[in-house]
C-alpha cells in the first residue's frame, strides 16, 4: 500500500509540474500581461513597461458598437475613467478593429469621438493588426483588463455583470472593474479576477 | 448553411389568406383570429410569431414560435452566444393559468470571426416554445403576446426588439395550421436526448478539459461538430480533438479562460447536418484549483496526502459513530478476554486491522468499478440496495440473539470467548474487522466527506490509498491496544460481569437492526419491511432449531439441523430474491418547511433571486438524521429560515439517484450529508457536515 501511495504521490507532483510549466496562448491572470508599445491618437507611442508602478486598465473599443455605445451613452465608461484617473491609474482605450472593418478610425476621428463623449483616457491606442488584441486574447467591445504596479495581470473580463446592451440595466450590475481597482488600492487580492466579457466581436 | 427557404413559401401564402379571412372576421365581430402575428420588420431581420394550430385546445399543450428571418450574412444567437452576441429572449403576457416553456433551441451554427467564434442561426429559423394550456381554461379565444429581443449582427452588431401580438380560437379539437411545415423543419433541427446508454464524464485540469463518451454512439461521431450548451467550460473557438478509445472516445478541448469551476452538468450539443446530439456530461474530477482564477472562488485544493491525513481521521472518528460502537464493544471484549497476553492481543488486532482494510479496500474496488462502468454512486452505495440492508439486518440480528445467550452460535461466530491466539481467533478477528466496515458504511464521520470525495477523482492506485487510510484509522484503537502495553494494562480483569454486559450490548444491537428495518421500508413499502420481519422472525427459528439440534443424536439431531437449514433459506429468500415492492417515496410529507430538490428548482429559486439551504440526506445516512434531530428541526431554524425568505430545498438520496449523485460530484463530494447555503447573490457556501443550531444561526445571519 505503502508503495502505491508513494508511486501515486509522485504521479500527481509530476503532473502537476508539467500543468505548471506549460505556456499558453491568452493573458493570464496571475501571470505578467503581455508586453507591448503602440500609437496612440496624438502620435505618440507607449509601452506597457513605461508605466510600472502605476495600475493600468485596458480597454477595448468599438465606437460603432451597441455595447460599447451602452457604457458610454450610458456615462459608465467616462464616470470610471475619471475615477481612475484621479485615483492615479493610467486607462488606455485600444482599438484592434481591422483597417476596412467596423470601428477602425483615423486619429482624428477617434479624438473626436473620444471628446464628443467626455471620455477621460491617458491614451487611445491603435492596434490595427490586432496584435496585441490577440496576445492578450481579448474578445469583445468593450473588453476590459486590469493590470498591477509589477505589470501582473489582476483581471480580466466585463466591464459589469448584466450582458446586455441596454444603458437602464447599468444602476443594477456589479462593476468588476470598479471593484478590482478598489481590491487593488486596498491592497487585497481581486475578489473576481476573470468574467467573461460580452459585447459585439473585435473586428480583427 | 441556409435553410431551405422555398418549400416554405406556399404556407407563408395561405397564412396570408388566413390573415385576410381573419380580418373579414374581425370586421364582422370580435378580435382578428390568426395563427400568425403580423411581420415585425427591424434592422436585418424579419421576425413573427406562429402558431402551429388553428386552435389551442385546453389541457393539450400548444406549440407556438418565433419565426426569424435574417438577411443574408446576418445572424442572431443561440443560448451560449459564444464569445460575443447576445442570447435571444422572449418575454410572455399569457391569460392566467397558461404558461410557457423555454425556447426549444434548434441546432446552432459556427460562426467564425478571426478569433472569436460564436453560435447561432441565420437564413430562415425557428425558434419553438410550447405554452400550456390548462384543461380548465375557459374563454373563446386565447391571447397571447409576446416580446423579443436580440442581438443581430454580420460583423457589426445591432440589438434589436420587437412585440407581437396573436390572438387563438379556443377549440374542442385542433388541425395543423398553414405553418405546419415551419415547425417539422424546426422538429428536424431539434437536437435528439442522448441514448440512455450514453455515458458523459468530464474533467478539467489546468489548461485542457478531457471529455470521455461512452456507450451506443452512432458511428463517425468524431465528425460531427462540437457545441458547449454551457458555457465558460471550454474555449469556443478550440475545436475537440477526438480519439477513439474502449466502446467510445475521449475528446480533447481547451479550458475556457473563463472557467470558474465545474458545473455539475456540462452540456453539449453535436451536430451533423441536421442531425443532432443533446446530452449532459458530469464531473468525474473534482474542481481542481488552479493559479489565480481558482484560487478566489475555487474549493479548498485538496491533495493527495491532505486526503490520506483527513481519511485516517475521519477512520479515527468512525469509531464513536453508534453504527461502529456494538461491534467496537465486542473487540473490547475480546481484549479484556486475551488480559494479559500481549501477543495474542497484538496479533489479533492486526488480523482485525487486515479484516478492515481488506474490505475497505473491496468495498471502493467495487465502488470505483461501478462508477468506470458509468454507474451513477457515491459513499453509501451499498446501503442504496435493499437487499444490501436486508442482509445487515439479518447478521445484527442474529448476533444480538447470540449476546442475548438465546442461540450459543452468536460466541463463536463473534470470536467471544474463542481461543484468541488459535487460528480459529485469527479468522474472527478478521471477520469482526469485515463487520465493522460493514457496519460502518452509514456513518460519514468528520473530515470523510472531503477525502473520499477526493478518492473517487483519483486514479484508482491513490483512491484505493485513501479508503485503505480510512480503514487503517477505524482499526487503529484495536492495534493500539496490542502496540501499547500501557493501554492494555488499563483494561479491566475478565470476570462474570463481561456476560452481564454482553447481555447488554445486545439492545443497542437490536435497535440498530430496527434502524436498518426502518431504512428497508423507506426503501422498499411496508410490503417489503413485513417481509424482512418475517425473515428476521425466521431466522430467530431456524437459530433455535440449530440448538435444538445440538442436544440431539443421531439422525434425528441431522434432521433438525436440515430443518434449520430449510428455515434459514426460506427466510432469506423473502427479503433477498423477491424484488421488494417499491412504493413512492413519503418525500412529500405534509407540513414540512421544505420542497424536494430538483436541480429546475434551485435554478429558478436562484434565477427569482432568494437565497436557498440545500439539504442532501438518507434514510441511512444516521449523520443526516443526527443532523436533522440536532439543528434542523427546531422552531428557531424555522424562523431564521423564515426571517430571510430562504427556500429550503431536500435531496433525497435513500435510493440511487443520479441527479443527486451529480450535485453532490460538483462539490466534490461522493456521499451525504451536504449542506448548500447559497446567498441571493454571489457564491455558494458548503456548511460543516455536522450541524449546530449555533452553526447554521451564524450562517443564515451572514446572508
Amino acid at each position: 500500500m505503502s508503495r502505491s501511495t508513494l508511486f501515486a504521490a509522485a504521479v500527481v507532483l509530476a503532473a502537476g509540474t508539467l500543468a505548471a510549466t506549460a505556456a499558453r496562448a491568452d493573458a493570464v491572470v496571475g501571470q505578467p500581461a503581455p508586453a507591448f508599445t503602440l500609437t496612440d491618437s496624438q502620435g505618440k507611442t507607449h509601452s506597457l513597461k513605461d508605466f510600472a508602478g502605476k495600475t493600468v486598465v485596458l480597454e477595448w473599443t468599438n465606437n460603432e458598437c451597441p455595447f460599447v455605445k451602452k457604457h458610454y451613452d450610458g456615462k459608465n465608461m467616462q464616470a470610471q475613467q475619471g475615477e481612475a484617473k484621479d485615483d492615479g491609474v493610467v486607462w488606455l482605450v485600444l482599438n484592434s478593429s481591422a483597417s476596412g472593418k467596423q470601428g477602425h478610425v483615423t486619429a482624428e476621428q477617434a479624438n473626436a469621438i473620444q471628446a464628443k463623449w467626455g471620455a477621460r483616457q491617458a491614451a487611445y491606442l491603435f492596434d490595427t493588426p490586432g496584435t496585441v488584441g490577440r496576445a492578450y486574447g481579448a474578445k469583445t467591445t468593450p473588453h476590459m483588463y486590469v493590470i498591477d504596479g509589477q505589470g501582473i495581470l489582476r483581471y480580466n473580463g466585463a466591464i459589469d455583470s448584466n450582458p446586455s446592451s441596454d444603458p437602464k440595466d447599468i444602476p443594477g450590475a456589479t462593476q468588476y472593474v470598479r471593484a478590482a481597482l478598489a481590491d487593488l488600492e486596498a491592497g487585497k487580492a481581486v475578489a473576481t479576477p476573470t468574467t467573461r466579457p460580452y459585447g459585439c466581436s473585435i473586428k480583427y | 448553411m441556409n435553410p431551405p427557404s422555398a418549400p416554405h413559401r406556399p404556407p407563408l401564402a395561405r397564412a396570408s389568406l388566413a390573415a385576410l379571412l381573419g380580418l373579414f372576421t374581425a370586421a364582422a365581430a370580435g378580435p382578428v383570429l390568426a395563427t400568425a402575428s403580423p411581420e415585425q420588420r427591424t434592422d436585418h431581420l424579419v421576425s413573427r410569431l406562429v402558431a402551429e394550430q388553428e386552435a389551442a385546445v385546453p389541457g393539450r399543450p400548444l406549440r407556438l414560435g418565433l419565426l426569424l428571418e435574417h438577411d443574408p450574412h446576418w445572424h442572431t444567437y443561440w443560448s451560449n452566444p459564444g464569445d460575443s452576441g447576445l442570447p435571444t429572449k422572449v418575454r410572455w403576457t399569457l391569460p392566467a393559468g397558461v404558461t410557457a416553456g423555454e425556447i426549444a433551441w434548434p441546432l446552432p451554427t459556427r460562426f467564425v470571426l478571426g478569433p472569436v467564434v460564436n453560435f447561432g442561426y441565420e437564413g430562415r429559423t425557428l425558434l419553438p416554445v410550447t405554452l400550456e394550456v390548462p384543461a380548465g381554461f375557459a374563454g373563446e379565444a386565447l391571447e397571447i403576446e409576446a416580446h423579443a429581443s436580440w442581438l443581430v449582427c454580420r460583423e457589426e452588431c445591432i440589438p434589436g426588439e420587437a412585440h407581437y401580438r396573436l390572438v387563438l380560437p379556443v377549440a374542442a379539437s385542433a388541425v395543423p395550421g398553414p405553418w405546419q411545415q415551419v415547425f417539422a423543419t424546426a422538429d428536424r433541427r431539434q437536437p435528439q436526448p442522448a441514448p440512455a446508454t450514453l455515458r458523459a464524464r468530464y474533467e478539467v485540469g489546468e489548461r485542457e478539459v478531457l471529455l470521455r463518451l461512452a456507450g451506443d454512439l452512432p458511428d463517425g461521431l468524431e465528425r460531427w461538430q462540437f457545441f458547449p450548451a454551457t458555457p465558460d467550460v471550454v474555449e469556443n473557438a478550440v475545436e475537440p480533438e477526438w480519439r477513439r478509445e474502449g466502446d467510445g472516445y475521449t475528446l480533447r478541448l481547451a479550458r475556457s479562460t473563463y472557467f470558474r469551476q465545474s458545473p455539475a452538468r456540462f452540456e453539449v450539443v453535436l451536430r451533423d447536418g441536421e442531425r443532432g446530439l443533446a446530452f449532459a456530461a458530469t464531473p468525474a474530477l473534482a474542481p481542481v484549483a488552479s493559479g489565480a482564477t481558482a484560487a478566489a472562488t475555487g474549493p479548498a485544493p485538496t491533495t493527495l496526502a491532505l486526503a490520506l491525513v483527513l481519511a485516517l481521521l475521519g477512520g479515527l472518528v468512525l469509531n464513536l459513530m453508534p453504527c461502529v460502537f456494538p461491534v467496537l464493544s465486542m473487540k473490547a471484549l475480546g481484549a479484556v478476554e486475551a488480559g494479559g497476553d500481549r501477543r495474542a492481543l497484538r496479533r489479533h488486532g492486526l488480523w482485525y486491522a487486515a479484516g478492515v482494510v481488506s474490505s475497505f479496500l473491496a468495498m471502493a474496488a467495487l465502488l470505483l468499478a461501478l462508477r468506470r462502468g458509468g454507474e451513477q454512486l457515491g459513499w453509501g452505495f451499498q446501503l442504496q440496495e435493499p437487499a444490501f440492508v436486508a442482509v445487515i439486518a439479518l447478521l445484527l440480528f442474529a448476533m444480538a440473539l447470540g449476546f442475548s445467550g438465546l442461540v450459543e452460535f452468536g460466541a463463536r461466530f463473534a470470536g467471544l470467548g474463542g481461543r484468541l491466539a488459535a487460528g480459529h481467533g485469527d479468522r474472527a478477528a478478521f471477520f469482526t474487522g469485515v463487520l465493522a466496515c460493514v457496519v460502518a458504511s452509514p456513518c460519514t464521520a468528520p473530515f470523510m466527506g472531503t477525502a473520499l470525495g477526493f478518492a473517487l477523482t483519483q486514479p484508482p492506485a491513490a483512491a484505493l490509498a485513501v479508503f485503505a487510510a480510512l480503514g487503517l484509522g477505524l482499526a487503529l484503537p484495536m492495534l493500539a491496544l496490542g502496540f501499547v502495553p500501557a493501554l492494555a494494562r488499563r483494561l479491566p480483569r475478565p470476570g462474570s460481569w463481561m456476560q452481564t454486559f454482553r447481555q447488554l450490548l445486545a439492545f443497542p444491537l437490536y435497535l440498530t437492526v430496527v434502524w436498518l428495518v426502518w431504512v428497508y421500508g423507506e426503501q422498499t413499502s411496508p410490503r417489503g419491511m413485513a417481509l424482512l420481519l418475517v425473515a428476521l422472525t425466521g431466522l430467530a427459528f431456524a437459530l433455535w432449531l440449530w440448538s435444538q439440534a445440538t442436544r440431539a443424536a443421531g439422525t434425528s439431531r441431522l434432521a433438525t439441523q436440515g430443518a434449520a437449514l430449510a428455515v434459514l433459506a426460506a427466510s432469506l429468500a423473502a427479503p433477498l430474491a423477491a424484488r421488494p415492492p417499491v412504493t413512492a417515496p413519503a418525500a412529500e410529507r405534509a407540513g414540512g418547511a421544505y420542497e424536494p430538490w430538483s436541480a429546475q428548482r434551485l435554478a429558478a429559486l436562484r434565477a427569482e433571486g432568494r437565497p436557498v439551504l440545500v439539504n442532501m440526506t438518507a434514510a441511512w445516512c444516521i449523520t443526516c438524521l443526527a443532523n436533522e434531530r440536532v439543528a434542523l428541526s427546531s422552531p428557531d431554524f424555522a424562523a431564521a429560515l423564515a426571517a430571510r425568505d430562504v427556500a429550503y430545498l431536500k435531496g433525497d438520496w435513500t435510493r440511487r439517484d443520479p441527479a443527486i449523485t451529480a450535485y453532490l460530484e460538483g462539490f466534490g463530494r461522493s456521499g451525504v450529508p451536504l449542506y448548500v447555503l447559497y446567498p441571493a447573490r454571489g457564491e455558494p457556501e458548503v456548511l460543516p457536515q455536522i450541524l449546530t443550531p449555533d452553526l447554521l444561526r451564524q450562517a443564515l445571519s451572514r446572508l
